[in-house]
């Protein structure tokens, strides 16, 4: 009898009761431990070892259970809250650079009529224009941000995310 | 024969597709429901795992705030129950890490732990005190095991899981799980064989 048979006697016993064997197995396995001690006392061991563990048992509280359930579903609202912002911040993102790119045109004649009229350095005319151009977006990216949601109740955008909300529920 | 079976597979599949279902749009009914379900599993495993009844039912709810995170991982294509274990031993995980700088080996169990309950009454009063002294004996042995042993014949004898479902949850291969389930068998022979002299 050699070291691979105990391994593979080893394997079968671990295996029998959740997995399954073959009836082959089955066989080599009964003749193999009729003729070996070590892994006929394995197996027992198994065995009892199985016993004993399934005989424990535990009960979770109902006190336990309510307080997660209350857990669970505050951190639920408060994912929902912050997934609906989030949505809301990209909707206005993309409100504000629409706006902005339409804009554009209208901003860069201005600038051009600024310096003819005023005489006005481009150095200064340039950067304001790009602020100019920039301003609604950052205007509405600090008025969310800075912002709790409760600021917007009633508007526009709000009811767009609520209505969003009622759609993912 | 094959026709019940490809039934019970097709019933158990759609089970676990609605789970992932709920658990992507964050359902609260479909978490409550898997919250009554798999309660006292779930905590009997992480009673093991950590060896204290206080820091098992932390982690307990810390599982399942997990679960409503991480829900929309959950692709419905393997049991649920599985799943669920992975997330309460990486939840295991990460509180051990952040408690003290240690391996899951060193890990001892603390005196407080509360004894497990015996599951019904047996016929004689002789009856109850024997089998109730088997268990404490039993249990007593177990927690002396490290808990990387301990976890594997949790997972094997009391959930029933197959031994690839252990190797991917614990997420080490398959022959260290038959490596670690025959050593934590070895481990509690003395036990076993005291109480059946």
């Amino acid at each position: 009898m050699n070291g691979h048979e105990h391994e593979r006697a080893a394997d079968l016993i671990s295996r029998r009761d959740v997995e399954g064997i073959s009836d082959t197995d089955v066989h080599w396995l009964e003749s193999h431990l009729a003729s070996c001690e070590d892994c006929a006392s394995y197996e027992l061991a198994m065995g009892s070892a199985q016993q004993a563990m399934r005989s424990f048992t535990v009960m979770a509280s109902a006190s336990l259970v309510e307080s997660t359930r209350a857990r669970v579903h505050a951190r639920a609202a408060q994912l929902r809250e912050s997934e609906s912002r989030r949505y809301l911040i990209a909707i206005s993102f993309a409100m504000g650079v629409v706006v902005s790119t339409l804009s554009a045109w209208v901003w860069w004649r201005v600038g051009g009529w600024m310096v003819e009229r005023f005489s006005l350095p481009s150095a200064i005319v340039g950067p304001g224009l790009v602020l100019s151009w920039l301003l609604p977006v950052i205007f509405l990216g600090v008025v969310l941000v800075a912002f709790p949601e409760s600021n917007f109740e009633g508007s526009l955008m709000h009811l767009v995310m609520k209505a969003r909300q009622r759609g993912i529920q | 024969m094959v026709a019940a079976a490809f039934s019970a597979l097709a019933t158990m599949e759609t089970e676990e597709a609605q789970i992932a279902t709920g658990l992507r749009r964050r359902d609260p009914e479909v978490l409550d429901a898997l919250i009554e379900q798999y309660q006292h599993r779930l905590l009997r495993y992480l009673i093991h795992l950590t060896g204290d009844r206080a820091t098992a039912e932390d982690l307990f709810q810390e599982t399942w705030i997990r679960v409503l995170e991480k829900g929309h991982q959950y692709d419905g294509k393997s049991k649920f129950a599985t799943w669920l274990m992975t997330i309460a031993h990486n939840v295991a995980i990460d509180h051990l890490r952040k408690r003290r700088p240690v391996s899951l080996d060193e890990m001892r169990d603390s005196e407080d732990a509360a004894p497990f309950e015996p599951v019904a009454a047996d016929p004689s009063p002789f009856e109850q005190v024997s089998a109730l002294e088997d268990r404490t004996r039993i249990h007593a042995a177990l927690e002396q095991i490290p808990t990387i042993f301990r976890e594997v014949l949790v997972l094997r004898f009391q959930e029933q899981m197959k031994l690839e479902e252990i190797a991917k949850l614990i997420n080490i291969p398959l022959a260290t799980v038959k490596t670690r389930l025959y050593r934590g068998v070895q481990a509690l022979r003395p036990t076993l064989q005291g109480g059946s002299k």
